[in-house]
């Protein structure tokens, strides 16, 4: 059989696979807590977040990989051999899915981002030498190890802070939750729309700048916080108020359980938008070329590609995040619907200031940071900081683990097939 | 599969603090039981009443030294760590004072004298109400630091204010008992064993207070 059939193949089964993952833990993760407050049911949870995540893979995920190896070298240094630049994909697929699959066993939350960057410096280091690759992106890496968390812990500790004081602790939080939705319902939906124009316009190469943008996401916001007091009432009364709740929420809570599930499906967005391209990233750049037979410059991943790698993500969540889901809903009750719309939203909205302020963050340590955030402004229950460290341990070994995975994986492909 | 974040969170310490309060509350109608039935001359269950306290107080010991050490230095808590183990030490107190009572109770097997004994069978029911509140103190202080929401807070400074009158209340009934003990009992050793026997009751109250009091503080904003 042709090389380039197996490698192609395998390298796809690995890509979903890769997708398949992100759903079951980190769409899963989001969506829990959503779940476990009943504001949402399993299968709506399920539909509502495969639609974002879709929607985030196919409309902003394509420009973190349409430079190919994500800008850490040169494809032209391999122009005169472009099966080493697919196999070094391939190595560079297979280690980070290795190193994702590990730390999510051992419950770590890692960026696949840096796992897939890791990978190509690895087989970078080997086919077009050390000195081609540019360092600096590892560099831009390592502050975001600090970036992302503090930022995170700033930002969502400062929403639970306002939250907190304006709404928990008045003498009827639930009127105030009521009288602040509008508001609350305003914040939320800006930040959406404008992480949503600002990361998927890249894709769609519409240059809108950034007052144009706040001008189009202002006025929608408002006329959605409108609706806002009347829906979350609405909802209230449906969910909270006509059976009782499984958790003992009081109604405030109720109202914060309704704003989650924007924030939730503003994180599988975002898992949409980063992860599914890192996994089909790789297999677009193999894919070009097994085609081409060249080595290109660019890759533009297709939308087909994304929007497969965004129903293999859904797959995952069905096929093994459903479990996930009612074991947060059950077991993690410290999570609640202010915790974790007030981390959710954070996290959001410190993805889209660092991004905007051209900071590196990684969604997933900025929602780590989230959570320490809001337990430091003693509002996370009971919270473990010496795990910390080992999360912390996890970022840093991404790399090196990877790099060297990757190294090996493809000193033996090419020692094989070459 | 695993659940991302779940590592980070540790189990809330309240859950135990809740079953210790829970142990506590047991052990006080234990107490009540065993010191009635003392009072009525001829007990025979006295022994073993006074036996089931002591194994009531030594799982609750178990449970107390279980909450202090799965509160290692690494952690964050909703309330401070400190704080959380100075309610603990006192809620605990309660208990070590209740056996203590017993113990006093057992030392002189012929019962309480008839002089004092509707006083002090009153002060004995005046025990009991401000343990059983402790339970409930830590139920409501649970979801408090879940849910951060004021008419909790509210509910559970009330519930402090309650406290402190049972304790105003047994305390004024202790004085009113020695008096009384002063008054009628001419026999010197008596006397002794009953003033021991009623500070000892006084202060069960008096570390149901206290804990109430750690409780205000851990809820100061």
């Amino acid at each position: 059989m042709n090389i380039d059939i197996i490698v192609l193949s395998t390298a796809t089964l690995i890509g979903l696979y890769m997708a398949a993952n992100i759903g079951a833990n980190d769409l899963a993760n989001a969506m829990g807590t959503a779940v476990g407050s009943r504001s949402l049911t399993l299968k709506q949870a399920v539909l509502v977040s495969i639609v974002a995540n879709v929607l985030g893979a196919c409309f902003a995920g394509g420009h973190v990989t349409n430079t190919i190896s994500k800008g850490m070298i040169d494809p032209r240094l391999l122009v005169d051999d472009p099966s080493r630049l697919m196999l070094g994909m391939f190595a560079a697929l297979i280690a980070a899915s290795l190193w994702v699959h590990l730390a999510t066993y051992f419950g770590l939350p890692v960026s696949t981002t840096h796992a897939i960057v890791g990978a190509v410096v690895g087989f970078g280091i080997l086919s077009v030498g050390a000195g081609a690759v540019s360092w600096g992106k590892i560099i831009t890496i390592a502050i975001s190890w600090i970036i992302s968390p503090v930022a995170g812990a700033v930002i969502s500790g400062g929403i639970f802070y306002l939250a907190a004081k304006k709404v928990m602790t008045t003498r009827d939080p639930h009127a105030a939750a009521v009288h602040y939705a509008p508001a609350l319902i305003f914040f939320v939906v800006l930040v959406l729309i404008l992480s949503f124009i600002f990361k998927g316009l890249k894709n769609l190469h519409l240059e809108i700048g950034f007052f144009p943008t706040l001008l189009v996401a202002i006025p929608c916001a408002a006329v959605v916080s409108l609706f806002g007091r009347k829906w979350v009432r609405w909802q209230v009364h449906l969910k909270c108020e006509l059976r009782p709740n499984p958790q003992g929420f009081s109604p405030v809570e109720c109202v914060f359980a309704q704003l989650q599930i924007f924030t939730a499906c503003y994180i599988a967005f975002a898992h949409g938008a980063n992860d599914v391209a890192n996994a089909i990233g790789p297999l677009a750049a193999i894919f070009s070329v097994v085609k081409t037979k060249a080595v290109a410059l660019q890759v533009e991943v297709p939308m087909w590609m994304l929007f497969i790698g965004g129903i293999a993500v859904g797959g995952g969540l069905y096929a093994f995040g459903t479990r996930v889901m009612e074991t947060i809903g059950k077991d993690i009750t410290e999570i609640t619907p202010l915790r974790g719309f007030c981390a959710q939203f954070g996290a959001a909205t410190t993805i889209l200031i660092c991004s905007r302020l051209g900071l590196p963050v990684s969604t997933t340590h900025v929602l780590v940071g989230s959570v320490v955030g809001i337990g430091i402004m003693r509002g996370m229950g009971t919270l473990d900081l010496r795990i910390l460290k080992n999360i912390g341990v996890s970022w840093i070994v991404t790399l090196p683990f990877t790099i060297v995975l990757s190294m090996v994986l493809y000193k033996a492909l090419t020692v094989v097939l070459l | 599969m695993r659940l991302l974040l779940s590592s980070l969170f540790l189990k809330s310490p309240f859950e135990g603090l809740q079953r210790h309060a829970d142990k506590v509350k047991e052990c006080a109608h234990m107490f009540k039981k065993a010191a009635v039935c003392h009072m009525g001359q001829d007990c025979k269950q006295f022994d073993i009443l006074t036996e089931q306290v002591s194994k009531l107080e030594s799982e609750a010991d178990a449970m107390k030294r279980n909450i202090r050490n799965h509160l290692p230095k690494g952690i964050l808590m909703p309330v401070d760590k400190f704080q959380f183990l100075e309610y603990l030490r006192e809620q605990d107190k309660v208990l070590d004072e209740v056996e203590e009572a017993l113990f006093w109770l057992s030392f002189r097997p012929k019962g309480i004298p008839d002089e004092v004994a509707t006083d002090f069978h009153r002060l004995i029911e005046a025990v009991l109400p401000p343990i059983e509140r402790l339970s409930d103190l830590v139920a409501l202080a649970r979801d408090y630091f879940r849910q951060k929401s004021e008419a909790q807070r509210e509910r559970i400074k009330d519930l402090i204010r309650e406290i402190r009158q049972y304790e105003h209340d047994a305390d004024h009934l202790e004085r009113e008992l020695k008096f009384k003990v002063f008054d009628h009992i001419q026999d010197s050793l008596l006397a002794f064993h009953l003033i021991m026997l009623v500070e000892h009751v006084g202060h069960i109250t008096d570390h149901a207070e206290n804990a109430a009091d750690r409780m205000r503080a851990m809820i100061a904003r």
